[in-house]
């Protein structure tokens, strides 16, 4: 009787310091951001209840479009971009046997640094009197203008990101081609299959669950990039680099419209949703 | 499958096949090689700033005639620095002793103890994982703000330390340790706290090093929260004083010194613990 009393009282006093942490620093924040997104909240603490009047005005504003499109811009340059290095990178250190580790462990190193440091770093990098500008004047080619020019800025920050954050993607890639039996590659070699016959037939099918976890990891990334264009572009040249989260963060502590800005939180999160989703759907008709 | 059926075959002809391979892999070798160089050159190219003697001519349009400290030196004697270099420390440190405790004792629980409600947390816990930090940053910080935490440390901390991927990870390594352990020790009386320090934390020291690692790594290199918690100069993270000295214009030697010497401590748990990150993230999948 004591021993089964004191079972289910243990478990609830082990889980309680974290449970009180998700209730009060997870939990309520979700909910209020539901809430507040139906308010005009202010800086001062100064709020009405407005309805769906913050989503209406969202819609209704072009730089929330505008916002949206380079959102999703840049969502279609990093993924793609960030997978392919990635997969490639494994591809290469799975073939490559001499000094492995030592490549492995170039390759990742960005990957243990911040965005910011890599936004520091690369924004003189690409400054006109930065790295690639003065190897290019050298060349007598350039200047050009990486942060400065609307049409380059996005692939310039999606190759911050590439560069700083794909060492993760290529691990799991690297963990999901080990787990590919040597067995079945040989065997097709032995069959005449050529590098990328066994590449198409063998080794993409049996990677699919590594790369689709890798694709809905990396999408939920970019979707929240904050850090390199606050340091590097701050939304510019002209508006090019606003993305969503950008604008929840001026509308929030720039411009003190709490309110507005939970609204674009909570778009967010819908957007996040709906394409894991949709990825999840499209990856399983996929496999069948 | 048709491949599995030729399996004895490819034992036979093995030789032939490894020999074709290693010949066309110098290209391979090379190319890695290049993109690693891409991946490091940044880091070297910092260095080289940073230890360019102020106001002399350096990258990009030529090498620096001599390297000197004399940057570095007076950064590490600005206050400013060093206290956003105190204050990330305790950032980082706080978090991962806290995280560290609450996530295994959660975790041995969720694992190990069968209680009301029990499945019903552990799916809510594994639900916030779907919601971005951005989309509640707004009510995080109203939440904090109305609780007089923001310019503070407990503001700055406390809310990050509901992180459900470590608890999951913590009850994931202790559901595969024997029943048999927790039974005989509490057939010898031992009391649920004993049994969680003296069974349940050294056998999971392992994945508590990993965590405490990556629980570092993510508060050193943190920067939403830090930047709307440090209203005061004084309660700026590293991350957040380096952003201000880019937007503010600092001279470019003393930006990449304070970039430099921010990122060490990263680069030297780097390079102590290489082989041990990389596997972890191969077999956990930690983010």
């Amino acid at each position: 009787m004591r021993q089964r009393l004191r079972d289910p009282m243990t478990g609830l006093l082990f889980v309680l310091p974290m449970l009180v942490l998700f209730l009060v620093f997870r939990f309520v924040p979700i909910l209020g951001a539901g809430g507040m997104s139906l308010t005009d909240l202010n800086l001062g603490g100064e709020w009405n209840f407005v309805g769906v009047g913050n989503y209406a005005r969202l819609l209704d504003d072009p730089k929330f479009w505008d916002s949206l499109r380079i959102t999703l811009v840049y969502v279609a340059i990093y993924v793609p971009l960030t997978v392919l290095v990635a997969l490639g990178t494994a591809l290469l250190l799975n073939a490559v046997v001499f000094l492995r580790g030592l490549f492995r462990g170039m390759l990742f190193l960005p990957y243990v640094t911040s965005f910011v440091l890599a936004g520091v770093i690369w924004r003189w990098i690409y400054e006109f009197d930065g790295m690639i500008n003065g190897l290019l004047g050298k060349l007598d080619l350039g200047p050009v203008g990486f942060l400065e020019e609307a049409s380059l800025v996005l692939p310039a920050l999606a190759v911050v990101s590439v560069w700083k954050g794909f060492g993760y993607s290529m691990l799991i890639l690297l963990a999901g081609l080990k787990a590919i039996p040597a067995s079945y590659l040989e065997a097709a070699t032995v069959d005449g299959a050529g590098p990328w016959q066994r590449f198409r037939r063998i080794t993409l099918p049996l990677l699919k669950p590594a790369l689709f976890f890798v694709v809905v990891i990396e999408t939920i990334n970019a979707f929240q990039t904050f850090d390199t264009i606050y340091v590097m572009t701050g939304g510019g040249p002209a508006r090019a680099s606003y993305t969503l989260i950008y604008g929840l963060y001026d509308q929030g502590f720039k411009f003190s419209n709490l309110g507005y800005a939970a609204t674009i939180g909570v778009v967010l999160f819908a957007l996040v949703f709906v394409v894991s989703l949709i990825q999840r759907r499209l990856l399983d008709r996929g496999n069948a | 499958m048709t491949l599995t059926a030729t399996r004895p075959a490819a034992a036979a002809v093995r030789p032939p096949v490894k020999a074709r391979r290693r010949s066309f892999r110098w290209p391979l070798w090379v190319l890695l090689a290049l993109v690693s160089v891409i991946t490091v050159s940044p880091f070297a190219v910092m260095f080289v700033v940073a230890l360019s003697p102020p106001g002399s001519p350096t990258l990009p349009a030529q090498w620096p005639e001599s390297l000197s400290l004399d940057t570095i030196v007076n950064l590490l004697s600005s206050s400013g620095f060093v206290g956003w270099t105190v204050n990330t420390v305790i950032y980082a440190l706080v978090s991962v002793v806290i995280i560290l405790l609450t996530a295994s004792m959660a975790g041995y629980a969720f694992a190990k103890k069968r209680f009301p409600g029990r499945d019903t947390m552990m799916w809510a816990f594994l639900a916030t994982l779907m919601v971005p930090f951005q989309a509640t940053l707004i009510p995080m910080f109203v939440l904090i703000s109305e609780l007089g935490g923001v310019d503070t440390f407990w503001g700055l901390i406390v809310p990050t330390l509901a992180n459900s991927q470590a608890v999951f990870l913590m009850r994931q390594f202790i559901l595969d340790l024997p029943d048999e352990l927790f039974e005989a020790a509490k057939v010898d009386g031992a009391s649920e706290w004993r049994v969680y320090w003296q069974i349940v934390i050294p056998l999971t020291k392992p994945i508590l090093a990993t965590l405490g690692v990556f629980v570092f790594l993510w508060h050193w290199n943190d920067f939403l929260w830090p930047l709307v918690m440090s209203q005061s100069d004084e309660m700026r993270t590293l991350t957040v004083g380096l952003a201000s000295m880019r937007t503010e214009g600092s001279p470019l030697a003393v930006l990449m010194a304070s970039a430099a010497l921010s990122v060490l401590p990263c680069l030297l748990v780097f390079a102590v613990l290489q082989r041990y990150l990389v596997n972890s993230i191969a077999m956990t999948g930690l983010k």
